[in-house]
């Protein structure tokens, strides 16, 4: 998938230094933000005590808030707790070069063309704005986790829910490539549906209004729907020819054990790997057994799940729990030790939502939720003038001093959430990559300040040029050798798409390049060159060339190194430049134009940092 | 999750939210657009089937290909000559550009001129000129396409003073020294279209040549069955010169393999097969064919059956003699018509391809890596002997 690689390595030195930064940046903003929020509401407080006060009870006659019952704080604790510790997880200095390449491009590999499109779009624009993404990730899902944590009860308790279930089903499509769902190897084992998903459907249960709380029917449907799924996936685990009946196939470790096998070198402490290892051993050997008990463990639990008895759920529960933790041991080795692991995968959300169904099952409580329907009426009857006394000034500074502290907390980590997502939607805007790919790769630019060396050639059209025919004018300047077939098609690229971020700025704009080939001299190979990248109709370009003696003193006073004829059918040896020019013909930059893996996010980079380059010499700066 | 792991959560990207926020702050930003870039890339080796041998009168020209894997173009065509009187060969392969889509060697008479096929994000035919038997290359040029990834698709006329070129699209170009100036003269599509090509059914074009008199030739693969699809341009028109081929061929498919001109003949390697691996060159059977007058008449060998094998290489002597190896690493020679094929001893490993001297001895060219062990067979004699060894300063990693 062409967008997921950026081509930068994952570990590369610049971006994570760079990525670390953004964080510690926008880490101390955030304790800023808490700082200011909690620091208003204390003043707020200690202004307005009795005021405040009275504003709680002025509402007269209001419902008794109802308990929060304990499989809604099993899910908003639990389902928090998870969203925190996948925002920790993004903050791994690897993941934001890594990330669509390592995590996102691996798991839509095997999943239908659509479905890899699709994925391709985010990961694309994930590896154009590396530093962006990755910090957004961590913001937006530390946020989402503080959030659900702090808020109990209230609309702002159930606005944590309808953020889960959005950011849940963006992760599931986008990093999980849909679970996996359309793809072949489809199993419980390894985490369908995508842990993601169950995030949402938490997200979903947190979401309900306070009356459905209450009710058995809800822990029955959440145990219903979790049973359908269960069995479902037992046919799938059962279904003959995918690989899991056998523990080795001709010789080769069957589904499972291929899975486990993977698992087992990643770094890890030993005693973890040495369980993977053993296991993998055990289902090799007896790769039958280990798929039926699978089989049978889901066709009963599912079973048990859909009958809504809680005599016989209860004991299935227990099982299905120690079962969901095997398999996150063994076969999902704990979901993110080693490698980019971005979360514990699916077995604790599946654990803490059969958990919260069964308690919902069996612990509503009788008398709390009749009290709602008589107060309801009247509040709505009340709203319109509720809502205006609400937002005057005074009510809302009476309203922030009565806030709990989970409020404010949840004031708090709504502002992360923005932290995180305003800065990638801004960086949306550009079309092109961030420049740091490119510094990534070359490394950063040499501002410099002299004459630059004047040269006369001739152009692909056969007219003469020299350096001062091009005075008033910005120069972006590289050499390219004509017969390259890497870099130098890389580079041109990178200086056409240079010329169309300039748009009407590139008028005053000359980009150049000049012949970097000492054999293929003839303006024919730079027609044919141009031809090929597509740069013959482009008004400010001008590829120079000369006779080898010309080009060598040009290379020379640009000591841009002559290039070196190889032996035995290799390309000439040459080196990657560009210069930047000014108007009075003053190198004011030099970079090296190594381009590394040539994707289209380091081209676009490239191009970024040229364009940057230029305009900042056309502001006169 | 982490990698490796295929249905676990990645619960991290950014995607939609983010990306609907940015449409709501700033307008309808988009991704990077998809830029243009450099054309696709082009298939980077040459197929085995380049590695081939010509003999002229100032000396023999032989290509293979050496080095590592052309997946990750650590793959270096080179270019060995053996001057006229002289019994070593030496490395000729002409610097300054990169060759790993494979060389082609077009000889006219004293002049040899080499087309670099374009590889990775080249899409254009670099050409480089030699009049000195290899020791001095001039840059001449280029041909503004994909030269196709045949032996014979450049040839150059008597004397050097035009070149024919067949295209990977099947485009027949034409040039004049220096040979940056192509003019199309054919298409397959248009050669197909003549009677002559409408007998032939003429489904793809394998070869270009000139006649001894500077006509230019075009060969193919015929659909129809039992004929052989070579094709003179007489003034504009296309007109079958292809050699009448034996009744038992008469329903077998023909291609034509190879096709070249000598100074005193034209020579073509053929295929026949039942069905359709005569155009894959999975053939049943070889045959040569020799004309000496711009193909009016020509002289068939008998078949050599190939047994299941295809060609690996086909190489030529000065005076027409022809030999082959196949892919099962069976080797035969035939000298110029009216001759019979005769088996050769096993070749050595790594045989890349046979060369023909103009005593009639047969060189056996292997390569492993950067070496290449030149193995000879006097004429007559029974077994190979190492004749020279040539190690080439080939520059892993300097072209991918």
């Amino acid at each position: 998938m062409p967008g997921m690689n950026s081509g930068v390595n994952v570990n590369d030195p610049t971006v994570v230094a760079a990525f670390k930064a953004a964080l510690l940046h926008q880490g101390l903003i955030a304790l800023l933000i808490f700082f200011v929020v909690g620091l208003v509401w204390l003043s707020l407080r200690a202004w307005l005590p009795s005021r405040a006060g009275a504003a709680s009870a002025s509402p007269g006659p209001a419902a008794p808030a109802p308990a929060e019952p304990a499989w809604r704080q099993v899910l908003r604790i639990g389902f928090g707790t998870l969203w925190l510790l996948d925002g920790i997880l993004q903050a791994q200095p690897k993941m934001a070069i890594g990330l669509p390449s390592q995590v996102i491009g691996p798991t839509a590999a095997s999943s239908p063309h659509w479905v890899q499109q699709v994925v391709n779009w985010a990961g694309t624009a994930w590896s154009y704005h590396p530093m962006q993404a990755g910090a957004s990730a961590v913001w937006i899902q530390v946020g989402i986790g503080i959030w659900m944590i702090a808020a109990s009860r209230g609309p702002l308790s159930r606005l944590v829910g309808l953020v889960s279930i959005g950011w849940g089903l963006v992760v599931w499509a986008f990093g999980e490539s849909f679970g996996g769902i359309f793809a072949p190897g489809l199993t419980w084992l390894f985490g369908a549906p995508g842990a993601v998903l169950i995030y949402a459907i938490a997200g979903a249960l947190i979401a309900l209004p306070d009356r459905a709380w209450h009710s058995r029917r809800l822990g029955r449907a959440v145990l219903a729907g979790t049973g359908v799924f269960l069995v479902g996936m037992a046919i799938l685990q059962a279904w003959p020819g995918r690989g899991f009946w056998q523990g080795t196939v001709q010789g080769q470790p069957g589904t499972l054990a291929t899975m486990t096998s993977a698992m087992a070198p990643t770094p890890q402490p030993h005693v973890l790997s040495a369980w993977i290892t053993a296991f993998t051993g055990f289902d090799e050997a007896h790769g039958f057994a280990v798929n039926l008990v699978a089989v049978v463990a889901l066709s009963v639990t599912g079973a048990a799940f859909l009958s809504g008895r809680p005599r016989l759920i209860r004991p299935v529960l227990v099982c299905f729990t120690v079962l969901c933790l095997a398999d996150w041991v063994l076969i999902e080795d704990f979901g993110f030790l080693g490698g980019l692991g971005t979360d514990p995968n699916s077995m604790i959300p599946m654990t803490l939502l059969a958990v919260a169904g069964f308690l919902a099952l069996t612990r509503a409580p009788a008398t709390a939720p009749e009290a709602a329907p008589a107060t309801e009426p009247a509040t709505a009857a009340r709203w319109p003038s509720q809502w205006r006394d609400r937002v005057r000034p005074v009510a809302l500074r009476q309203s922030a001093a009565a806030a709990s502290i989970q409020s404010v907390a949840s004031v708090g980590a709504i502002g992360l959430i923005v932290l995180g997502a305003a800065p990638m939607a801004a960086s949306q805007a550009s079309p092109v990559a961030d420049t740091i790919l490119a510094q990534a790769i070359a490394g950063s630019s040499n501002p410099v300040n002299f004459p630059a060396p004047a040269f006369s050639l001739t152009d692909q059209h056969g007219r003469s040029v020299t350096l001062a025919s091009l005075r008033g004018k910005v120069v972006l300047l590289t050499f390219l050798d004509d017969t390259c077939s890497v870099d130098c098609p890389l580079i041109a690229q990178e200086f056409r798409q240079a010329g169309q971020l300039l748009a009407a700025e590139s008028r005053h704009v000359e980009l150049v390049a000049i012949n970097y080939n000492p054999v293929n001299t003839q303006v024919s190979y730079i027609q044919a060159f141009d031809r090929q990248e597509g740069l013959n109709g482009i008004p400010n370009w001008l590829y120079l060339t000369g006779t080898t003696p010309q080009l060598r003193q040009v290379w020379r006073q640009y000591a841009v190194g002559p290039p070196e004829i190889l032996p035995a059918g290799s390309m000439v040896g040459h080196g990657d430049y560009a210069f930047v020019l000014d108007q009075a013909g003053h190198m004011r930059q030099e970079l090296n134009f190594d381009t590394g893996p040539g994707t289209q996010a380091t081209k676009s980079s490239f191009a970024a940092e040229l364009t940057d380059a230029a305009r900042q010499l056309l502001a006169g700066k | 999750m982490r990698i490796a792991a295929p249905s676990a959560a990645a619960a991290g990207v950014l995607a939609a939210a983010v990306l609907a926020a940015a449409a709501l702050i700033a307008g309808c930003g988009t991704a990077a657009p998809a830029a243009p870039g450099p054309a696709a890339e082009v298939t980077s080796s040459g197929a085995p089937f380049l590695a081939t041998s010509v003999g002229t009168p100032s000396g023999s020209w032989a290509v293979a290909v050496m080095g590592g894997s052309a997946a990750t173009h650590d793959n270096f065509w080179q270019l060995f000559v053996r001057p006229a009187g002289v019994s070593v060969w030496k490395l000729a392969t002409p610097p300054g550009t990169p060759d790993n889509g494979g060389l082609v060697v077009a000889a006219g008479g004293p002049s040899v001129v080499t087309a670099f096929r374009p590889s990775q994000y080249l899409t254009y035919t670099p050409l480089t000129a030699t009049s000195n038997g290899g020791q001095a290359w001039a840059s001449t040029g280029p041909l503004d396409g994909v030269l196709a990834n045949i032996p014979d698709a450049l040839t150059a006329a008597p004397g050097a003073q035009r070149l024919l070129a067949l295209l990977a699209g099947g485009t027949v170009e034409l040039a004049a020294a220096p040979y940056a100036s192509w003019k199309t003269i054919a298409t397959q599509r248009s050669i197909a279209a003549t009677p002559a090509g409408r007998h032939c059914g003429l489904q793809a074009l394998t070869a270009v040549s000139f006649t001894l008199t500077g006509l230019p030739l075009v060969a193919g693969t015929c659909s129809h069955p039992g004929r052989a699809g070579v094709f003179a341009d007489t003034g504009g028109t296309w007109d079958a010169v292809g050699p009448a081929l034996p009744g038992a061929l008469s329903r077998e498919r023909v291609t034509v393999l190879r096709l070249i001109r000598t100074e005193s003949q034209t020579v073509a390697v053929l295929a026949a097969s039942p069905g359709q691996a005569a155009s894959s060159g999975q053939a049943a059977s070889l045959l040569g064919a020799w004309s000496a007058d711009n193909g009016r008449h020509w002289t068939v060998s008998p078949v050599l059956p190939l047994g299941g094998a295809a060609l690996a290489s086909a190489s030529f002597g000065a005076t027409g003699t022809t030999a082959v190896i196949t892919t099962t690493g069976r080797a035969d020679v035939i000298t110029a018509a009216g001759g019979q094929w005769r088996a050769l001893p096993v070749p050595p490993p790594g045989t890349a391809t046979l060369a023909v001297g103009p005593g009639g001895e047969i060189d056996a060219l292997a390569v492993h890596r950067a070496t290449l062990t030149v193995w000879q067979a006097p004429a007559g004699g029974s077994g190979w002997k190492l004749a020279q060894t040539i190690s080439v300063p080939i520059q892993y990693g300097t072209s991918g």
